[in-house]
């Protein structure tokens, strides 16, 4: 198979190339080879591979609203959902490599599925292009928890193995893989009960039925943390950030679990023209540093370094690295 | 947020002239498809379903719920004027409304059907405000085991409510839960059942299923049944009910607000079984039971009132719960999933403009039912002309193009045409769609909540028992089943057919053919096959079953 789909988008490729040279007038075809200068002169598509709605969604329109400012073309957000972001992800790589065809990715989902199933594409099919915000987890509790800080909570875990229950917002998720590295590389053993999405696991919590949640901080948890409904405990960033007051679990004893933060950014199909490439990463970097887009998106969310494509690629390489042999298992 | 607040908030989303606009649409859509038999609630908001992905979730859930209210007023008309019920639930009003049309009182029963359907509704909205804030604050304690316990008794009732032959019914919600399995198990992400197709990761589209199953398995059909429309003879006048009317009727009235209310609230229960249940009530309550089914005023307004309060009352698990209390509703928790809303005990607290604007939608809908219904019922017969093939051919086209764009997928068109071409069979065959699709939707909750259950009782059985909430429901739902066992068992003995509420069907109609006894979304249609309406009973029609 691998020698097949390596040689059909170079095939597409090609017949783009001969294409504009033979003339025609299709404007997506224009950006072969040195032309990119051009880039872009007609729509450009941008897939989104989760429900409208959610967190991805609100990057991906915020995103597409600065690059028509920028470009001064339209941007297309067009809804892909489904198994797990693979149908999007398939949606983008059907098209031409030209960069009028783009995709939100959410990693560390986008680079786990392959791994895991067969889905339709590899992590060598796409190129990450920037990451436009970043969301850590927090390890939460309920405001009438036993627990006050994460020390007494992972004494209680090791103590009694299994005995806390702890919602996670799916099985294939960071959340998910990173209490299991808990368990194993720690012995510190949680039981993991998946929901989905983050209104189910804020029920659970408030109503007592989970004793904790290690949960996408997006804002409506954040809502929660501020009203004393939610107390972090801890925090998945390498570092502590300044909006959860919560030591990062690198703190509390697992050095190494600092990769459950989910980034979502652009993606294009791995053919797509280096200079494509490069001139929509400029285009995120000066959107991120809009102040009316970074308002949109949530200040906190956006990176407070830029993660360009090759910064991406190896938060992509590292996730691969981490969590290839726990989904092999 | 206090009511008064919530009312307010609910009135300003309510009142915004799109929504004002769509309420409109949504209850003369209703009223138009009550009228038309063949097309029920089901089919309708089935077709509708992916159109509704355009709009705001408020809307479109003040659209769908206008569709489902509004039905039940339509429903009524046919029923008087040619003892043809539009949906199922005017069945019975076919029994003594039709009566009285023969009277010459064709214009009474429908004002009075019409004013007791306002009232009833009314009442009911009112209900579900008093109701669903404090269950939604009971709800947040809700565990997986309740859940479980809950959607277990629902799918119960459902196989044994408003269906012919449980049986049959049971089959059915077996294969809804079978085809729930499909896709990546949500515990631990394996894929089931997906043949390594992509397409069947998130397991099957509950809108494609839907559609196929109600609204093309409807059309087709429909399609093979030859109706004839019969004119109108006599005009209709002296719609307003007399002063005696509404003294007669006004005890129904309030009986059938409060049993519809409680009813529509149950799992399975909804239009067909309040007005039935009505029917029964008033029958037994009245002083000459032999007035039923010749044309008493009460046996028009009770059930009419009823199944109009229960299409209200019906909203109050699926927002407080999140579980979908009957198939109708199922599909509108549908456009609320397609719209990425999470539906549960949370929905009051983080989208109060949906609570509350439904709510104020359904004010304004039944005044604007009120208004509609009155003066334009002979308008609204007229709709009867239309002739079948040409409403099929615009439903198919609306369903194909309208599931296409829920998902951009030619894979869920042809899920339609497969559930839709089942659905036909089934039909033919006697097995009712309703259990399968609830079953389906339900089965998804049960499942994951079970297992959740298991995860944090650590595999332990009695965890259902023990936690005090989800151990009454269990001990209900064991109650029903011993209590409908001994029952089937001595009906059996006694001859008669072994479904609930078949005999009282059988009771209350003993001078006419019952058409069809079918549950929400199967609408009537039965009504239409005996070609003499107004002879002897076809044989083998309706729900009585034959003797042995």
């Amino acid at each position: 198979m691998r020698p097949i789909r390596r040689t059909a988008p170079a095939l597409v490729a090609a017949s783009v190339l001969v294409l504009a040279a033979c003339g025609d007038d299709e404007g997506g075809s224009s950006g072969g080879g040195g032309e990119a200068a051009d880039y872009p002169t007609d729509d450009i598509n941008l897939y989104v591979p989760y429900a409208a709605g959610g967190p991805t969604d609100l990057a991906a329109r915020t995103i597409a609203s600065c690059m028509e400012e920028e470009f001064g073309q339209t941007v297309i957000v067009e809804n892909r959902e489904g198994a797990s972001g693979s149908i999007g992800m398939q949606a983008m790589l059907a098209e031409d490599p030209d960069g009028y065809t783009l995709s939100i990715i959410a990693v560390p989902a986008t680079a786990t599925n392959p791994l895991q199933d067969e889905v339709g594409y590899t992590n060598e099919d796409y190129i990450p292009i920037a990451a436009v915000t970043e969301i850590p987890s927090v390890l939460a509790v309920g405001a009438d928890s036993e627990f006050a800080d994460a020390e007494a909570f992972f004494a209680e875990a090791e103590e009694n193995p299994g005995s806390l229950n702890v919602g996670v917002p799916g099985t294939t998720t960071s959340q998910a893989m990173e209490l299991q590295r808990m368990a194993e590389e720690y012995d510190t053993e949680l039981t993991l009960v998946p929901f989905t999405g983050n209104a189910e696991m804020t029920t659970a919590l408030l109503g007592g039925n989970v004793d904790a949640v290690f949960i996408n901080s997006s804002q409506d948890v954040l809502t929660q943390i501020e009203a004393g409904d939610f107390v972090p405990l801890a925090v998945s960033t390498p570092e502590a950030v300044d909006y959860i007051d919560a030591p990062p679990l690198a703190e509390v004893g697992f050095p190494e679990l600092t990769n459950s933060v989910s980034v979502f950014g652009l993606a294009a199909p791995a053919e797509t023209p280096d200079d494509v490439v490069s001139t929509l990463e400029d285009t995120v970097s000066t959107c991120l540093g809009n102040p009316e887009t970074v308002e949109q998106l949530g200040e906190q969310y956006v990176p407070d370094e830029f993660i360009g494509t090759d910064a991406f690629q190896d938060r992509i390489a590292e996730i691969v690295e981490v969590y290839g042999p726990i989904i092999e298992n | 947020m206090g009511i008064a607040d919530g009312l307010g908030e609910g009135f300003s989303v309510a009142l915004d002239p799109t929504n004002i606009l769509y309420v409109f649409i949504g209850v003369l859509i209703g009223t138009v498809i009550g009228v038309l038999p063949g097309l029920g609630p089901t089919a309708t908001i089935a077709l509708l379903l992916p159109l509704t992905y355009e709009l705001e979730p408020v809307t479109s859930v003040i659209l769908l719920a206008g569709i489902y209210y509004g039905s039940m007023y339509g429903g009524t008309i046919t029923s008087v004027l040619l003892q043809l019920p539009g949906e199922a639930a005017s069945v019975v009003t076919t029994f003594d409304g039709y009566q009285m049309a023969k009277q010459g009182r064709a214009g009474p029963a429908l004002g009075i059907a019409a004013v007791g359907s306002f009232i009833g509704g009314t009442l009911a909205v009112v209900g579900l405000i008093l109701l669903a804030p404090p269950l939604a604050d009971l709800a947040v304690e809700f565990g997986a085991q309740e859940y479980v316990a809950l959607t277990a008794f629902g799918i119960l009732l459902v196989t044994y409510l408003g269906t012919k032959h449980p049986v049959k019914a049971l089959c059915m919600a077996a294969l809804g839960l079978f085809l729930a399995t499909i896709g990546q198990d949500a515990i631990t992400g394996t894929g089931r059942f997906t043949f390594d197709q992509v397409e069947l990761f998130d397991g099957l589209d509950f809108v494609a299923v839907a559609m196929g199953l109600f609204g093309v398995g409807e059309i087709l059909y429909n399609l093979e049944k030859t109706e004839k429309a019969e004119q109108i003879k006599s005009r209709i006048k002296n719609i307003w009910p007399t002063r005696k009317d509404f003294r007669d009727s006004s005890g129904a009235i309030a009986r059938g607000s409060v049993l519809g209310f409680f009813l529509g609230v149950l799992p399975g229960g909804g239009g067909v079984i309040s007005s039935l249940a009505s029917y029964g009530m008033e029958k037994r309550r009245a002083k000459d039971p032999s007035r039923f089914g010749k044309g008493a005023i009460e046996g028009v307004a009770g059930p009419e009132t009823a199944n109009n309060a229960s299409s209200t009352s019906a909203f109050v698990p699926l927002l407080t719960l999140g579980i979908p209390p009957n198939v109708v509703l199922a599909l509108i928790y549908g456009a609320l999933l397609i719209n990425g809303v999470q539906v549960g005990p949370q929905l009051i607290d983080t989208n109060p403009e949906i609570f509350w604007g439904v709510i104020a939608s359904m004010f304004i809908g039944n005044l604007m039912l009120l208004a509609l219904n009155i003066p334009l019922v002979g308008v609204f017969v007229q709709l009867l002309r239309v002739r079948a093939g040409i409403l099929a051919a615009f439903a198919l086209l609306i369903t194909m193009v309208g599931v296409f764009s829920v998902n951009n997928d030619v894979f869920d068109m042809w899920v339609v045409l497969v559930f839709g071409v089942l659905g036909w069979l089934m039909k033919k065959t006697g097995f009712e769609p309703g259990p399968l699709v609830l079953a389906f939707v339900l089965g998804a909750i049960l499942e994951t909540n079970f297992r959740r259950a298991m995860l944090t009782s650590d595999g332990q059985f009695d965890t259902f028992f023990t936690r005090p909430l989800s151990g009454t429901i269990f001990g209900l739902m064991a109650l029903v089943i011993v209590y409908s066992t001994v029952m089937g068992i001595r009906r059996q003995r006694s001859g008669r057919p072994p479904a609930l509420y078949a005999d009282q069907l059988d009771a209350a109609a003993p001078h006419e053919t019952v058409p069809g006894s079918e549950s929400e979304g199967t609408a009537g249609v039965a009504a239409t096959d005996g070609g003499n309406r107004d002879g002897p009973p076809p044989a083998g029609g309706g729900s009585t079953r034959a003797e042995p």
